[in-house]
């Protein structure tokens, strides 16, 4: 009878950790960088993000466009994937939050501007790039910007190099970034994740990368 | 004999499957694929095939490039597909928590369980490779419209989910409430259920599982049991078989107990048009709707000029996933059963809990398929489109 009872409770464990989000698995890998883009009074204006997307991925999301040359897409020939894209985008708000001050944001962004698609040949890889401008300029002492997928079904990543830059930022401003690996960070971000944020936040939140900027 | 090796294919599933969900609760809490793909792999065996876990789907698209030029990386693309599959089934989508609670709703084996779970993953895999080749291979499809005609077979999907739920509830709802009443007008039955649940072998026992228990109201019910979408003529099928059994139990019960007990249902019962068909409703919901992985792997490998050998991997990828599948299935069907000996002794109320653990069960194949078609729970995503 023992035995069966710890067969009951391995099963019904094994039920709910396979309902939930515990096992997700993502389909799409993004290697990105970023860069914070700050007017000359100092205000933080926009974030611009180049994602490159994997192999795999960006053969699936180039099949069936029309092409000049074989194994090459130009700008103009990826324009229409790049709109759809962005479109796409605005219902996962571009996996990009916002924390003024410690404080999350909602909505602090609008809709992406200067986008386009970039194809590498030699990598067989697509770069979206596009900027998300803030709707009023930032000032404040911290600011958080983390990119991640809620639902875990894009795995985002810094890029080993170039990971983040400020672009015309005051002196006094520096940049750290956290990548989920740091045991420091996934706990906080963890703690942080289960108290405050909202409903929506799936297990993805554990995987944010969180860029923040610190202005003295 | 057969009994025994049934046990022993159980506890190898369970093993697996404890396995699996370790593995993948381990890899949520500590770290990303990614992370594990990026940062030196964790110590030990855990740490290797955690690291391994991600690495997976993307030596896929590493050993499709190899395979253009060496033909032997084929087989290694046929492994991975295959481990692949294993663990990615652990996540959500494939139809897990649905076929588990269908067979917790319905009296089934862990065996109908297995089938159920490879014909869906099977089912799965047809489904993403028509889909690739008929829009990207035939029509020079766009990934969008891909995308596209997968939302809406997504659709029809989750709506047959519900269905099949709804169904579901329907005949275990009226099922409880008979329950319900017998015991209040004759709490009778509790002695015949006793002396079979002292009997082994009773657990993986469908149809006389089903019979004896229900007596309280069996015959308004002869297909309880049966898969929503079975067919008129095979429930009636059914439910002589039922009353027979029945008839049988009440007429000599011990001397007939013994060897009824010791065999498990026929396969052909399984596989025969009343076994295939009582699944097949939830079958389809399940399968219908193929994993994105699958698309998206296909459609990479007819961009190196191999889709055979994507197709190849979709299928084997799809046993991966049955196995998955499989195994969870065999433990919820293995839940059910104890649920059923506990119910067993505690006479009367016991069977009206059983009752309600299965109108329970209903409610959530329903719950799942609203749930999946309002867009609450995002079963799978086809990257940003």
């Amino acid at each position: 009878m023992f035995s069966r009872i710890v067969f009951l409770i391995a099963g019904l464990s094994c039920l709910i950790a396979t309902m939930s989000h515990a096992c997700a698995h993502p389909h799409v890998w993004v290697t990105m960088t970023s860069e914070l883009l700050y007017a000359p009074d100092g205000s933080l204006t926009g974030v611009r993000h180049a994602w490159t997307f994997d192999d795999m991925f960006s053969a699936f999301a180039t099949q069936g466009l029309e092409q000049k040359t074989k194994g090459q897409f130009t700008r103009e020939e990826l324009a229409p994937l790049a709109k759809v894209n962005v479109e796409s985008l605005q219902e996962y708000a571009y996996f990009t939050y916002v924390k003024v001050n410690g404080k999350r944001q909602k909505d602090a962004l609008s809709d992406p501007v200067d986008y386009y698609l970039e194809y590498d040949p030699k990598e067989t890889v697509l770069t979206l790039h596009f900027t998300l401008p803030f709707k009023t300029p930032v000032k404040a002492k911290t600011l958080d910007v983390e990119v991640y997928d809620p639902d875990f079904f894009i795995d985002f990543g810094f890029a080993e190099k170039d990971q983040v830059r400020l672009v015309n930022s005051p002196a006094q401003c520096s940049v750290s970034v956290a990548k989920p690996r740091d045991d420091f960070f996934s706990a906080a971000v963890r703690l942080d994740k289960s108290m405050a944020w909202e409903a929506n936040a799936g297990l993805g939140a554990n995987f944010a990368n969180r860029i923040s900027v610190n202005c003295r | 004999m057969r009994d025994r090796k049934a046990r022993l294919f159980l506890g190898i599933f369970i093993v697996a499957a404890l396995a699996v969900v370790a593995l993948c609760q381990e890899a949520a809490a500590q770290s990303s694929p990614l992370a594990a793909l990026r940062q030196p792999p964790a110590s030990g065996l855990v740490g290797w095939l955690l690291s391994k876990q991600a690495v997976f789907y993307r030596e896929l698209s590493g050993l499709i490039r190899a395979a253009k030029s060496d033909g032997t990386a084929l087989w290694g693309l046929m492994g991975i597909s295959f481990v692949y599959g294993i663990f990615h089934a652990a996540g959500p989508g494939h139809g897990k928590a649905v076929i588990s609670s269908y067979l917790v709703a319905n009296e089934e084996t862990w065996r109908r369980g297995v089938t159920l779970s490879f014909a869906s993953a099977l089912l799965q895999a047809i489904t993403a490779v028509l889909i690739v080749g008929i829009a990207a291979v035939l029509i020079g499809a766009t990934a969008k419209a891909m995308g596209d005609t997968v939302r809406v077979i997504e659709t029809v999907s989750y709506a047959l989910i519900v269905l099949v739920g709804a169904r579901l509830f329907w005949l275990k709802g009226r099922g409880f409430i008979r329950t319900l009443r017998s015991l209040q007008s004759e709490p009778a039955p509790a002695a015949a259920v006793h002396t079979h649940d002292s009997h082994p072998g009773h657990a993986h026992h469908d149809h006389n599982a089903c019979c004896h228990h229900d007596r309280a109201h069996h015959d308004h019910e002869p297909h309880g049991q049966s898969a929503p979408s079975a067919a008129d003529a095979h429930g009636h099928e059914h439910g002589k078989r039922h009353s027979h059994d029945h008839v049988h139990d009440h007429d000599d019960e011990e001397s007939v107990l013994p060897w009824r007990h010791a065999h498990g249902p026929e396969p052909e019962e399984l596989a025969g048009p009343g076994g295939w068909r009582r699944g097949l409703s939830a079958i389809v919901a399940v399968g219908l709707r193929p994993c994105s992985g699958a698309i998206i792997v296909l459609v990479f490998a007819l961009a190196q000029g191999l889709f055979w050998a994507g197709v190849a991997s979709t299928f084997v990828m799809g046993i991966g996933t049955a196995i998955t599948v499989a195994t969870i299935a065999t433990l919820a069907v293995g839940a059910k059963a104890v649920a059923r000996r506990f119910a067993a002794t505690r006479a009367g109320y016991g069977m009206l809990v059983l009752r309600g653990v299965e109108v329970g069960a209903a409610v959530l194949v329903t719950a799942f398929g609203v749930l999946l078609l309002t867009g609450t729970i995002a079963s799978e995503r086809m990257g940003m489109f």
